[in-house]
């Protein structure tokens, strides 16, 4: 059973951002709905200090709260692990954000563009259908699923990979499927030290950080 | 929403000099709506064939509504930054009418002044980057004759300008990288490489640290590479010098002598070189060859004699000549001399951790313990094979970021960094500390064939004359490069690595024996905003508005272009066409495997009145009457290939006005000959369908060790002889002139740097100002964006937007418990204040700074550029002054000011 799933290595990523703008490239997200972006933490206190970059976006969750308190069903989870919004359903009532322990969702209430009026490529590729509803990450579920309609391996392939994972210039993102034994994100997570965000929430998120070589 | 046509178009992105980045864009309806990685480069180009962030936000600089769309001109003629410049808009022919006239008449009076500087001035952005987008403008530039182009715009302050100089001179590295594949342990002395190496520089340093390199960040402040190093080590600004001293200490005075690389030191080093009394290598009197003491024989014996064992430590009486500055003879005969070594350990014996700790504010154990580290990791007498080829292995290495290479210090630092290097034979060597990039020596385009035999037994280095018959106090352009940097040299970027803001500082005030700095008549600006890119811009807006003509291609309405007299519209970066080589070696982390030529093809149709910067730089050429000769340029190689060569004639007519696809057609045909040995010769259609073509570059390239090695030639190192007789001619040639505003900078010429107090100009400008030192404690440091650095994209809002994730973006970035201290809370508003100037923005409060520190990150303080003037983000530039008493002998600064901080009086009441 393919269970999709996406692991961000804490090693390499740099914070750069271009995880954040592909993804508002590829989506064709307004301005300031970042379904993907990268946080900028600090631990400890002068001196002693870390400083992390943390790839933050929908987890896509086993069990996502989004999902049980939609009124209209809009939120589904496929088989595969994506968590999915049906706009069509969609009423804008927002409670799905509020029970998001990952803060992953945005609702666009009227729309917006980077200089005011629509530019020559946002005019083309705005859709009122985004509006008042909930959006969020969907792992580029359309690219997923045409390319592996192509024959295509989605996390090898990057016609069927999101956008993301094919922007990373540090390579710190990863996606594939959970259970395949032989995919990328198995191997990555068999070898390595790992976590994931609110794990006591019991949320089963589909979103992995990598933070160091897995005990010998 | 169906779409008709849906293309990938592929091109490249050089927006910073850590580029070029390798995309397709995808174009719907004739509409570009997604950049992408061009994922058919992803196995020739060295960062996983990845696009920069900024390659992003190019579909919104395409359709940027603030853009400049039709050529301008000023209507009025009074000039300043309160003043309404009422552009309005003009055809094309009336704009060149404009230009053509203005150079006409600066032709008619003479290319050059009544001070002998060009009439003409051309100030183009950081790094190189404009080169890959103004076309064949080159060629016109070079048609036209002499250009002033040392107007700076950040140049020599904002780069890594000792490493510039001094890097090319000892290891033909205008820019230094480890060779981070292969290195395990690196020390980097604030290199933001995270932030400024590109992709290459990010995917390569991922890839070393889950391999298992570590790295120690030795910075005022947390920066994105800091982060992501094992270490931080939060050093005292400007203290780096001492930190890299002891380093040096620990390993010539700690350390077992045997752990050192004695080998490559006494034979590929000047090590045993004899140094004399007067502070000059002992010379053969017969061949003035500079003598060793042959420890087989025991006798003194030119470096370059066959067969002989050089000693590396010691004192020796020896029958030889003394040579000093002007070939004077310091004294002849029996003489004692010294080792270069043996100068170099009693020279660091004093730089202990313990000595460096009070200074650097770093605990000496762990200086030492670095420094045990490096000399751990350092594996001294491993080889590895490279092609087949078997080398010294030595992975281990020490990189510097700006501040630390900028103003003084600068020589310091980059003479401890390269010296370690050398005590552990790791310069030049897989898995050590290389250059990548040679500017200053030719042929610009490979590397390795820059390494010609000089003096000495070093290699040759294209000095400017210090001597008595060549050294002349009337510089041909107005930062006098040529007179007061002898490492700057003469060649094509060697006006942009004088002193550029002597261009500005000398318009008000040229010092005695100069001639007097003047306003060009006409100045090209392209790319670049010096009104917010350098110092005390402020200033440098009066300045440019005294400028009687201001010719500036403008994307929109900038600092700068606010007092220009003309704006042309030039295509921009997914409209225009262009080719130009990729790969080999170059810039900080550039090193691929292949080479080659990639295309920048108009992906959409040109917006508005725009042209294409070639179409542009050719009808100047036509209606200045320089059309054969600019033909004539480009058929030379002008724009990056020379068109007739050994694999096919493609020159152009020289009596024509081309267009656009014809130039870059003849171009792509030689290139693609050039790079096939002439097997296969490909148009522009080509190319546009393939975007790039590359060849293999031999990873053994990547290495200057072999070359050297090869052609018996030595590492200039550690004694600077050179350098102290080229500093002691400059010093006569100026007192001769009764020029002696320069004796501070003379003072740099040290055959063996020592350590001074580096931080104390900046501290001493305060009093010059006019202020009490007390009351400005704290240091202002500045550094690199990614997301904007060399982009000119501040007017994107997605760039915007996806910068302001990463701390500092929105405001000044302080030490949370210093800002409690002063009743400072996270997003107040605050003043930053030199006795003469404040800026004011927002406190964001971090752990990872030092207390006494400050930093704004980037460029801002913005108002006339759309978008940016609305940031309130203040600058660094708004704050920094530009001064001879902060200006080292290279003719470079550093971004540091000593300033004070407080709540804005608004905002504390």
């Amino acid at each position: 059973m393919t269970r999709w799933a996406m692991v961000a290595d804490l090693r390499r990523c740099v914070g750069c951002q271009t995880c954040t703008a592909a993804c508002r490239h590829a989506n064709a997200t307004p301005p300031g709905v970042q379904w993907r972006r990268v946080l900028d933490m600090e631990f400890g206190e002068y001196p002693d200090v870390h400083r992390a970059f943390v790839p933050v976006g929908c987890q896509h969750c086993d069990d996502p709260p989004c999902m049980d308190v939609c009124p209209t069903t809009a939120t589904k989870k496929r088989s595969d692990g994506i968590v999915t919004i049906d706009y069509d359903l969609c009423i804008g009532c927002a409670y799905c954000a509020v029970a998001c322990p990952y803060q992953a969702r945005y609702k666009t209430q009227k729309a917006l563009f980077a200089y005011g009026e629509p530019i020559a490529s946002e005019a083309k590729r705005h859709d009122d259908a985004r509006l008042a509803v909930a959006t969020k990450c969907t792992f580029c579920v359309d690219r997923v699923d045409a390319g592996i309609e192509k024959g295509l391996q989605p996390g090898v392939d990057p016609e069927a990979t999101p956008a993301c994972v094919n922007s990373c210039l540090a390579n710190a993102l990863t996606f594939g499927d959970r259970d395949d034994p032989h995919s990328n994100v198995f191997q990555l997570l068999a070898e390595n030290q790992h976590f994931r965000m609110h794990e006591e929430l019991g949320t089963g998120p589909g979103f992995y950080y990598v933070w160091d070589k897995a005990a010998e | 929403m169906a779409s008709t046509d849906t293309r990938r178009v592929p091109t490249y992105c050089y927006q910073c000099v850590a580029g070029p980045d390798l995309l397709t864009v995808k174009v719907v309806d004739g509409v570009a709506t997604e950049v992408e990685p061009n994922f058919c480069a992803a196995g020739v180009h060295p960062g996983g064939g990845k696009v920069c962030v900024k390659a992003f936000g190019l579909v919104q600089k395409t359709y940027n509504p603030n853009r400049v769309l039709t050529p301008m001109k000023r209507s009025n003629p009074a000039k300043g930054r309160d003043e309404d410049p009422r552009f309005v808009p003009i055809t094309w022919d009336e704009a060149f009418d404009l230009i053509a006239e203005r150079l006409h008449r600066a032709r008619a009076d003479g290319l050059t002044d009544e001070s002998g500087y060009p009439r003409v001035a051309a100030s183009f952005g950081g790094g190189g980057t404009p080169q890959s987008y103004m076309g064949t403008f080159p060629a016109f530039l070079s048609a036209w004759g002499p250009v002033d182009m040392g107007f700076g715009s950040g140049q020599g302050v904002k780069c890594y300008h000792s490493e510039h100089l001094y890097g090319e001179l000892w290891h033909r590295a205008f820019t230094v990288s480890p060779d981070t594949p292969l290195c395990d342990y690196l020390i980097s002395f604030g290199a933001n490489v995270e932030a400024s190496g590109g992709v290459v520089g990010i995917w390569r340093h991922a890839e070393a640290r889950v391999r298992g390199m570590k790295r120690v960040q030795v910075e005022p402040h947390l920066s994105v590479t800091g982060a992501c190093s094992a270490q931080w080590v939060p050093i005292r600004p400007k203290t780096d010098a001492a930190f890299l001293f002891a380093l040096l200490h620990v390993l010539l005075h700690e350390v077992p002598r045997e752990r050192l690389d004695l080998a490559f030191l006494r034979r590929h080093t000047a090590s045993p070189y004899l140094v004399g009394a007067s502070g000059y290598f002992l010379r053969d009197r017969g061949t003035r060859k500079p003598l060793v003491w042959d420890a087989a024989a025991g006798v003194a014996v030119p470096f370059d004699t066959p067969g002989i064992a050089e000693e590396l430590e010691g004192r020796f009486e020896v029958e030889s000549i003394e040579i000093g500055p002007d070939q004077d003879v310091c004294g002849e005969g029996r003489r004692v001399g010294e080792t270069a070594f043996a100068k170099l350990l009693a020279h660091t014996a004093a730089y202990s951790p313990q000595w460096a700790e009070t200074i650097c504010d770093v605990p000496a154990a762990m200086i030492r313990r670095i420094a045990v580290e490096f000399i751990e990791h350092a594996q001294v007498g491993a080889t590895i094979e490279i092609d087949g080829t078997r080398l010294p292995y030595r992975p281990v290495a020490i990189s510097l970021g700006k501040t630390v290479n900028n103003g003084w210090g600068g020589y310091e630092c980059c003479w401890a960094r390269t010296m370690l290097a050398a005590l552990v034979g790791g310069l030049e060597v897989p898995g050590g500390t290389l250059g990548t990039t040679v500017r200053l020596n030719r042929p610009l385009s490979e590397r390795l064939k820059s390494v010609q035999p000089g003096p000495d037994g070093f290699m040759a280095y294209p000095m400017n004359p210090t001597d008595k018959a060549r050294w002349s106090p009337r510089p041909n352009i107005r930062n006098a490069y040529k007179a007061m940097v002898p490492l700057a040299g003469d060649g094509p970027w060697s006006q942009a690595l004088g002193p550029t803001q002597f261009s500005w500082m000398f318009l008000d005030d040229t010092p005695p024996g100069l001639p007097r700095v003047t306003a060009p008549d006409v100045w090209f600006v392209y790319r670049t905003n010096p009104a917010i890119s350098f110092w005390d811009t402020a200033a440098l807006g009066q300045k440019m508005a005294r400028f009687p003509f201001v010719v500036a291609f403008a994307y929109t309405r900038d600092e700068t272009n606010h007092f220009a007299d003309v704006l042309l519209p030039d295509a921009t970066d997914l409209e225009s066409l262009q080719l130009i080589r990729i790969g080999g070696s170059k810039y900080v982390e550039q090193f691929w495997n292949h080479q080659g030529f990639a295309l920048r093809q108009p992906a959409v149709v040109t917006r508005g009145d725009a042209r294409d910067f070639t179409d542009i730089a050719t009808e100047l050429a036509r209606r200045t009457g320089l059309l054969a000769k600019y033909n004539a340029s480009i058929n030379k190689g002008a724009a990056g290939v020379p068109l007739k060569g050994a694999h096919g004639d493609f020159s152009l007519d020289p009596a024509g006005a081309h267009t656009r696809e014809e130039i870059w057609d003849a171009v792509c045909r030689a290139a693609s000959a050039e790079l096939t040995e002439g097997a296969e010769v490909h148009g522009l259609d080509w190319w546009k369908e393939h975007g790039l073509a590359t060849k293999p570059f031999p990873r053994t390239d990547w290495y200057l060790f072999p070359t050297l090695a090869a052609r018996g030639l030595r590492f200039e190192l550690p004694y600077q002889e050179r350098l102290k007789r080229v500093g002691a001619e400059l010093g006569r040639r100026l007192h001769e002139h009764e020029m002696r505003w320069w004796d501070r900078q003379l003072e740099e010429y040290q055959a063996l740097p020592a350590w001074k107090d580096f931080a104390a100009p900046w501290e001493a400008a305060v009093t010059t100002a006019g202020g009490a030192p007390q009351n400005y404690p704290f240091w202002l440091l500045t550094a690199r964006s990614m997301q904007y650095a060399w982009g000119g994209n501040v007017g994107m809002q997605l760039i915007k937007e996806v910068a302001d994730n990463v701390a500092g973006h929105r405001g000044v970035i302080m030490n949370a418990k210093a800002a409690g201290e002063l009743g400072i809370r996270d997003g107040d508003r605050v003043e930053i204040a030199t006795p003469a100037r404040s800026v004011r923005g927002r406190a964001v409060l971090r752990q990872g700074i030092r207390p006494d520190t400050l930093l704004l990150i980037g460029q801002f303080d913005h108002w006339a550029t759309p978008f940016a003037r609305d940031f309130g983000v203040p600058s660094l530039n708004t704050l920094a002054t530009m001064s001879l008493d902060l200006t080292d002998a290279t003719g470079s600064g550093a971004d540091i000011v000593r300033v004070r901080i407080a709540k804005t009086k608004e905002q504390a009441a």
